[in-house]
């Protein structure tokens, strides 16, 4: 099964967040005070402009940002939302979707217009423009652009270099205006031999999709009005621009604004070729060829996969699941009879059996090198727009996780990353001081651990800084000044919605909304987050993911009347509790060839009732160095087990990590490994400290 | 049943299914239960509170047992040859959960008349007033209607 076209992945996505933005800004409406609606708004736009950038929509990325930046105020509960705010920021998100949806009949003088309007309302405490002018607003767009707008055209004396004036600026300034549409005009270039370097010899075609005063224009060229031709038309309508130069632009990624520097140009201005783009790319990319081969794309790709609703797939793991117990009644029955026919039938059953329920576990479970694949574009862009240099390093790509998931998965891990390189990452300089290298090191793993999947980030950075997050965690009345926190409670502000210590809010965070949403989607798939940190040598986030659905090999064991599982792959070995270890009652220590190892009695976890069977065993079981020895009446054996997790009815119960169904029907729960280790520690603490009492 | 009564009953009228639980019936709103079934293997789950001692398996889910006698202060008895378990579907934490229930009893699928509500007494009852929606009249007998969302959480 090929990778999803990304694109269409995030076109999805978006789809879903808009209709959570809609939702919530709707809402608002009705319930202004309502300061969760704030948030989720909030949320949906942040993770909008995160994938927006990441999946190259930079123009979706920006506006986004603009439009977060306005309703940020709104957030910060400075001005209430009123209808008007509501209705142009759901213009904006109108205009968004379209962004995304429609590039190619989307014009950026909407946009503008929706800022504006946005900006009005949140920069005056009340709302200044009546009514009227917010129905003016959408109605700026198709009928009046068409006659709103200049075509320029632009001649330079070719001294104009020496004089220090940079027709670059002139352009980026005009571009200021409105949206333009250059193209260079590179008739004038001679060849190599021929050209001076301090001359230009460029001139250039403008179309200015803004309805300003023609005095506008002047001002911009006000300082070189003597060195210059300008030639102004007005322009009548949205011109198609010409197809063949889109299609070279696509075809080499050049950042949009670098149109003006065709290769011929380098020596006009030798010092603006390294120019970073302008801020804003107004000008225009969509390239409608290229959108028509996108969907060309597209239509192959619905005939290879089909999206399927994850309930769907549920329903049928279920129903595959009970024909797995059924078919195992069956063999059961046939066995015990002679009919040879009968015992055939079984046997092909089972055979099909097995086989449906790999392929429907196949369907759903995907490798999360899948998702770890996204996120080298979004560091590698990251990188260099922050300038610090990060090494990327994946591991345990083939780790198989639920495909619904890994999905929810993308969000949480892009904050992450970006955290990682933003706070995490120090510049360059900082590093070198440090005694560090200069590259910096960002590690994404996923691993297997028990019932458990574990996603880390781990960053080689300067770690957190556990004072400022205090002081702004004072500042913001969340804690009492002076009062005593460990840094591991302190860390955990990090996760409070709107909590952020960045001085500056950049386009990639500083807002405080990355982390409590990431918090609040790792808990919606019952996973949990944790935080370590050491100054100066880095963050690690580590993301604990219960497998939902998934096939484990398990240890099946008898405590009382009761079977549970334990995962295979924490045991280490099983060993008879011998009479001299029964005796020590009081310790609850394991001489295993030597070592101490600390055990737990099932038997009273469980409060199981009967008599113990004579002979009990022990299951050593590990999580990394820690081993810790289960005591269990008997051990049944190997057991494929297909995880189910337990209700919300029973989260509070930390010793099981999930449930399934055995052979003969009757459901068995899974011991929570990790739990039971740090029960055991605990125990082993307690133990040391009445001791040393 | 002739007209005229048929639409007096529809507009206050509730489809429950009547179970008994101890001395007492309860009727449960008809559009909660998923399905009844007759007893299965119950797995006890240690640590857990006590009102949902066990899980079980209903067709290839692991879904809680619940147990209303414990809630209601009741002695428990042992499974005869009447006790089911009514499966319902309730909403925790705005996501639908299905439980079951052990009844001692299920007797019909019936309509209760909401008109014929009693307040519910604040005193000579041990069971919290919370836990009961209201109290009505079934047959010239008290039913209680639980509220199973406050009950389970």
């Amino acid at each position: 099964m090929s990778a999803m076209d990304p694109t269409e992945v995030f076109r999805q996505e978006a789809s879903e967040l808009f209709e959570v933005l809609e939702g919530a800004l709707l809402d608002l409406g009705q319930r202004p005070d309502d300061r969760e609606l704030v948030d989720s708004a909030f949320r949906a736009l942040h993770t909008i402009k995160g994938s927006g950038a990441m999946f190259g929509f930079d123009k979706v990325a920006s506006f986004t940002h603009e439009f977060e930046t306005a309703f940020d105020r709104v957030r910060k509960g400075e001005i209430k939302p009123t209808q008007e705010l509501i209705s142009v920021a759901l213009a904006a998100k109108d205009y968004i979707r379209a962004l995304i949806e429609e590039p190619q009949t989307t014009d950026d003088i909407i946009g503008e217009g929706i800022l504006d309007d946005l900006k009005r309302f949140v920069s005056s405490d009340q709302p200044a423009s009546p009514v009227a002018e917010i129905t003016e607003a959408p109605s700026l767009a198709p009928g009046e652009r068409k006659q709103a707008g200049w075509h320029l055209h632009l001649e330079f004396e070719s001294h104009i270099l020496r004089n220090g004036s940079n027709p670059l600026d002139l352009l980026e300034d005009l571009c200021k205006l409105g949206p333009c549409f250059v193209v260079p005009i590179t008739d004038g270039v001679p060849f190599l031999d021929e050209m001076e370097p301090e001359d230009c010899y460029l001139k250039w075609d403008v179309k200015l999709h803004a309805a300003c005063d023609k005095d506008a224009i002047d001002d911009v060229f006000m300082f070189v009005q003597d060195e210059m031709k300008l030639t102004l038309s007005p322009l009548e309508h949205v011109e198609a621009p010409p197809a063949p130069l889109f299609q070279l632009l696509d075809e080499e990624p050049v950042p949009a604004a670098m149109v003006e520097m065709p290769a011929p140009a380098v020596e006009v201005a030798p010092a603006l070729v390294v120019e970073e783009p302008a801020p804003k790319s107004e000008i225009k990319r969509e390239a409608p060829p290229v959108v028509r081969r996108e969907e060309a794309k597209r239509e192959e790709r619905g005939i290879a996969t089909v999206r399927v609703q994850a309930e769907r797939l549920d329903e049928l793991m279920d129903r595959v699941g009970e024909l797995v117990i059924a078919q195992a009644r069956l063999t059961q029955l046939a066995s015990a009879g002679s009919d040879l026919s009968i015992k055939m039938i079984a046997e092909e059953i089972e055979r099909l059996a097995s086989s449906l329920r790999d392929t429907t576990m196949g369907a759903r479970m995907v490798p999360i090198g899948s998702l770890f694949g996204r996120f080298r574009r979004l560091v590698h862009d990251l990188s260099r727009d922050l300038s610090k240099p990060v090494e990327f390093v994946t591991s345990g790509e083939d780790t198989e996780l639920d495909k619904t998931m890994i999905e929810c998965l993308a969000d949480p891990l892009v904050h992450l990353i970006r955290n990682a390189i933003d706070h995490g990452i120090e510049d360059s300089a900082t590093r070198a001081a440090n005694g560090k290298t200069e590259q910096g090191r960002i590690e994404l793993a996923a691993v297997h651990s028990g019932a458990q999947v574990l996603v880390t980030v781990k960053d080689n950075g300067g770690g957190l800084n556990t004072a400022r997050i205090r002081a702004k965690a004072e500042e913001q009345g969340l804690i009492a000044a002076g009062a005593a926190h460990s840094d591991h409670e302190v860390h955990q502000f990090l996760f409070h919605p709107g909590f952020s210590t960045a001085q500056t809010i950049s386009a990639l965070s500083g807002r405080g909304v990355g982390m409590d949403v990431v918090k609040r989607t790792i808990e919606n798939m019952r996973g949990s987050i944790d935080l370590s940190t050491q100054p100066g040598q880095g963050t690690t986030v580590t993301l604990r993911l219960p497998l939902t659905l998934a096939i484990i090999e398990g240890l099946l064991i008898r405590v009382g009347e009761g079977r549970y599982i334990i995962p295979l792959s924490a045991v280490e070995e099983c060993v008879e509790l011998t009479a001299e270890d029964e005796r020590s009652r009081g310790r609850n220590f394991l001489n295993v060839r030597g070592n101490l190892v600390p055990f737990l009695r099932l038997r009273e976890l469980m409060t199981a009732s009967g008599r113990p069977d004579k002979h009990q065993k022990t299951i050593i079981i590990s999580t990394g160095e820690t081993r810790v020895g289960l005591v269990a009446d008997q051990i049944i054996g190997n057991h494929q087990t297909v995880i189910k997790s337990l209700s919300k009815l029973h989260s509070d119960v930390t010793i099981f990590s999930g449930a399934t169904i055995l052979g003969d029907g009757t459901a068995a729960l899974i011991l929570d490994v990790a739990q039971l280790v740090a029960m055991a520690q605990s125990k082993v603490e307690k133990h040391h400290i009445s001791e040393a009492a | 049943m002739n007209g005229g009564q048929a639409g007096e009953h529809q507009a206050d009228a509730m489809q429950v299914v009547m179970i008994g639980l101890g001395e007492e019936k309860f009727a449960l709103d008809a559009g909660l239960v998923r399905e009844i079934i007759d007893p299965v293997p119950v797995t006890k789950v240690a640590g857990a509170r006590s009102f949902v001692p066990s899980v079980i398996n209903v067709r290839g889910n692991v879904i809680p047992l619940a147990d209303l006698r414990i809630r209601f202060g009741m002695p428990q008895t042992e499974n005869s040859a009447d006790t089911r378990i009514v499966v319902i579907e309730i909403e925790i934490d705005n996501e639908p959960v299905l439980v079951g229930v052990t009844a001692d009893k299920v007797y019909e699928v019936t309509e209760i008349s909401q008109t014929d509500v009693q307040q519910t007494p604040r005193v000579g009852m041990h069971w919290k007033p919370e836990f009961i929606r209201f109290i009505t009249k079934w047959r010239e007998e008290f039913v209680i209607v639980p509220n199973m969302e406050r009950i389970l959480n």
